[in-house]
């Protein structure tokens, strides 16, 4: 469970980027955040692994108190929350599974770490999760020479392997086109479903925000202007988010959803 | 566990047997090497050798690194030297490499002469550069002059190799192009290949420049030109001092050099 | 069939020469590229622009006063001492002690240079192997993006720029007095050497990486270090290999010297023949020297594609 009580976040130049925000999120939800470009919404997901520090009020992460986490428990903290970024952020000229390997050593002794030091159990798990999002016959291939969807199922798998409670995903698919795009939110789904893994997104786009999520979070300055079910949101709720009307440019699937 | 996941982790590539034979060789040639070290052995007189020679660089003769006439050693006077021998070298063997460079190129020439080219640039790479002024100095007698001779002759080695690479490198379009309208071999090295080449091949000149005021210092060994005669004469009647005095003068100089050399080639190589 | 093969063979041989290792060009296309970004602004509205830089006529008229001041202090002042003919005359002489290379070559003379060779190889091997141990290590702390202050990593870098300063012989030429002559004082030099260069063509490397996985790889609960390993040792692998072996063939070159300040190794030899004008013993000493370095820069350019 992730308890946010009135948090604020104040970047060391002074922006305002999270305003006295107070939500719950339980185990296995699926919670989409929109808003516009800046609201605030990456800040929102470092805050839940410490990427970034909490300035006001308190966090509680899987019953650890975050502000207070700090070194050798931190770290401890960090190995149950996987993460996956916009830009995939995996390891160039390294193989598939060596990059989902990567999320082992955390649980490493430093020598094996230093000489690459798999187990057995470590490579069986780095293929299962490599098979759960469909890429298990890439597992050889280098990472850098997959294309941009199959990339970000690596990093997909690479949380897997965390054997995660929550999944963070920054923008997972606003570098991907479409289709692809529509994959792996459904991959996200069915991890979200099968294993009760918590899901918090950002999402860039709202029609895939809305196909997705059980839950939006929709942010605007930095403050919370709407939480609830994705049935609620409407046409005037979404222009209290973005502070305007949507444009196609906040629609991924405009130009199929006409079909 | 599916079968499938199991059938994968057999196709693992096996790398840990090449990688200890590896890890072993590697040991073995360097423990080999090591047992066959030999020193002078390492006497108290070392220790204090040592610490006379950090004492001397806090405390150098400073009348000969402040000197800048002629009369008596002027350490400034001794780089200005070395730095001249290192540039007027650099300039001939960048002069001297530009043929042996497009006689080598496998674009221009094929690979049959690109291949006899390169074995030339390797045999002329081999001279080692005390060699080299040893001999132009039976036809200068020794000073500076032997010692540009040398750094031109012995820099052309690298540079063509580089000037090679970048021949290679060169679009290949523009010779297509130029073959389409019939140009002679000639034509097509002066229209379709200078242009590209020359902001390129001054940097790699001003780099090989770095290197060849690094050679420069140590020519004055077997008398040709520079500071490397008054260093190691210093050095070998223990002066200490003045022996810092001239680790300073190439410090100073060689840092300044460097500085400048990267700033204008970074600008030069991205500035098209 | 004939033009197949022959199709097939400039194929291969193209691609060959895409994979030879150079490692000098990738490091100046790197600075260029460092200073290409350093360059470029990019406008509100989106687009990029890039600053020009053009070889100006200021930059030659420089360049030429000072190759003219150089001039006159070196050839100037030569022919103003001596007269131009006896330059002239003196030619042969250069191109005489070659062809005595050549005329009196003797193979016999090849048992006494097999050993010092060896020691010669030995020492550039060795050196190589100490300085780029230690330099991986310290291109981390000379890494503006790793170590997060400017202050460390400067001090690093300047002190780097101070070890650069002194060719190879130098070093062996100072260490002579302290370790007594032998090859260990080759190796010291050689590992000293090739510290200073790797660890700057390395930093550079770093300096330019995409830190985006470690940054990952620190947020599923790995330690810096362990995030170092994973994730930016295997995208600096290749350079380093290729910069370390392409450090071995400078070395070799330079330790062959080396024994003129008492380091050991073939340079020795060099001084003795060059001293008693034995250009056949030189020629036998060349020739071997050639076919080391030969073997060494084939070995190595193997490698060097094996691993990557
Ligand atoms: N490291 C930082 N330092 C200072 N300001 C930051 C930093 N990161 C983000 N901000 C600012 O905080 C606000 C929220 O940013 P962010 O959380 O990235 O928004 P979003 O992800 O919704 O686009 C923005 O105004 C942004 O400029
Ligand atoms: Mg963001």
């Amino acid at each position: 469970m992730i308890q946010f009580s009135h948090v604020s976040k104040i970047y060391p130049n002074g922006t305002v980027a999270l305003k006295d925000v107070t939500l719950e999120i339980q185990q296995g939800e699926f919670v989409a955040i929109i808003g516009l470009s800046g609201a605030g919404k990456s800040t929102l997901i470092k805050l839940i692994n410490k990427m970034t520090d909490v300035t006001e009020g308190s966090l509680i992460v899987n019953k650890s108190d975050v502000r207070r986490l700090q070194g050798a428990e931190l770290r401890r903290f960090r190995r149950r929350i996987g993460i996956v970024f916009q830009s995939f952020n995996l390891i160039n000229r390294t193989s598939v599974i060596n990059n989902v390997l990567a999320a082992r050593v955390a649980d490493m002794n430093f020598f094996s770490t230093l000489l690459g030091l798999y187990s057995r159990d470590d490579k069986l798990l780095a293929l299962e999760s490599l098979d759960n999002v469909g890429i298990l016959e890439k597992a050889y291939s280098r990472a850098d020479q997959l294309s941009g969807g199959q990339q970000q199922r690596v990093a997909l798998a690479r949380t897997l392997a965390q054997k995660p409670s929550i999944i963070l995903a920054d923008e997972p698919v606003a570098s991907l086109d479409p289709i692809t795009a529509n994959q792996i939110m459904k991959d996200f789904k069915r991890i979200n479903v099968d294993h009760n893994i918590t899901v918090i997104a950002n999402m860039h786009h709202v029609d895939m925000a809305l196909k997705y999520a059980n839950r939006v979070i929709g942010i605007n300055k930095g403050e919370i202007v709407f939480d609830g079910p994705s049935s609620q949101v409407n046409e005037d709720l979404l222009k209290k988010i973005y502070g305007r009307e949507i444009t196609d440019e906040d629609i991924m699937f405009k130009k199929t959803l006409g079909e | 566990m599916k079968p499938a996941i199991l059938e994968m982790y057999d196709k693992r590539p096996r790398t840990l047997v090449r990688n200890t034979i590896l890890f072993v060789l590697m040991a073995v040639i360097l423990v080999w090497s090591w047992e066959t070290m030999d020193y002078g052995g390492i006497n108290e007189n070392g220790a204090v050798v040592a610490r006379n020679i950090l004492d001397a660089l806090i405390r150098p003769n400073e009348a000969w690194l402040f000197n800048f006439t002629a009369t008596g050693t002027s350490i400034p006077l001794l780089m200005l030297e070395t730095v001249a021998i290192g540039f007027l070298g650099t300039i001939l063997g960048a002069i001297l490499a530009l043929p042996f460079a497009f006689l080598s190129a496998r674009n221009i020439v094929g690979p049959v002469m690109s291949n006899v080219g390169n074995t030339i640039i390797s045999i002329i790479r081999t001279f080692p550069i005390f060699i080299l002024g040893l001999m132009f100095i039976r036809v200068t007698g020794p000073g500076p002059l032997a010692g540009v001779l040398t750094i031109g002759i012995a820099s052309i080695g690298m540079i063509s190799k580089l000037y090679v690479e970048i021949i290679e490198d060169i679009d290949k379009g523009i010779l297509l192009a130029l073959d389409a309208t019939g140009a002679t071999r000639f034509q097509k090295i002066r229209y379709g290949i200078i242009p590209q080449l020359t902001a390129n091949f001054i940097s790699t000149a001003i780099y090989r420049f770095e290197i060849n005021v690094r050679n420069a210092t140590i020519l004055g060994l077997v008398g040709a030109g520079g500071i490397g005669f008054t260093l190691i004469a210093a050095l070998g009647a223990y002066r200490w001092k003045d022996a810092a005095a001239a680790l300073w003068g190439i410090i100073v100089v060689v840092l300044v050099i460097e500085i400048i050399s990267t700033k204008i080639r970074s600008k030069l190589v991205s500035g098209e | 069939m004939n033009e197949k093969q022959k199709k097939r063979s400039t194929g291969d041989s193209e691609s060959e020469r895409l994979k030879r290792p150079r490692p000098v060009k990738a490091f100046l296309d790197r600075l260029a590229a460092r200073n290409l970004a350093h360059r470029t602004t990019t406008l509100s509205n989106g687009a990029t622009i890039v600053r020009p830089f053009s070889w100006s006529l200021t930059n030659s008229l420089i360049i030429l006063v000072i190759f003219l001041f150089f001039w006159d202090m070196i050839v100037g002042a030569y022919f103003d001492k001596y007269d131009f003919m006896i330059f002239v005359r003196r030619i042969p002489n250069f191109l005489n002690i070659l062809q005595k290379m050549w005329t009196e070559f003797d193979w016999s003379y090849f048992d006494f240079v097999v050993d010092p060779m060896v020691d010669t190889i030995q020492m550039a091997l060795l050196g190589t192997a100490i300085g780029a141990v230690f330099s991986l290590p310290v291109a981390f702390l000379a890494s503006a993006n790793i170590v997060k202050s400017k202050i460390v990593s400067g001090v690093v870098k300047t002190i780097l720029s101070f070890v650069r300063t002194f060719p190879t012989l130098v070093y062996a030429a100072i260490l002579a007095f302290i370790f007594g002559y032998g090859t260990l004082i080759g190796v010291l030099a050689t590992a000293i050497f090739t510290f200073g260069i790797l660890t700057k063509m390395l930093f550079e490397v770093i300096e330019t990486l995409d830190l985006s996985s470690f940054v990952a790889i620190e947020a599923t609960g790995a330690s810096k270090g362990k995030a170092f390993i994973t994730s930016v040792i295997p995208q600096i692998m290749g350079s380093f290999l290729s910069f370390t072996l392409y450090s071995i063939e400078i070395n070799i070159r330079s330790s062959a010297i080396l024994g003129y300040v008492g380091a050991g190794g073939v340079g020795i030899m060099l001084d003795e023949n060059m001293n008693w004008r034995r250009y056949g013993n030189i020629g036998v000493i060349l020739v071997v020297l050639f076919v080391s370095v030969l073997i060494i820069e084939n070995i190595s350019r193997y490698l060097r594609k094996k691993l990557s």
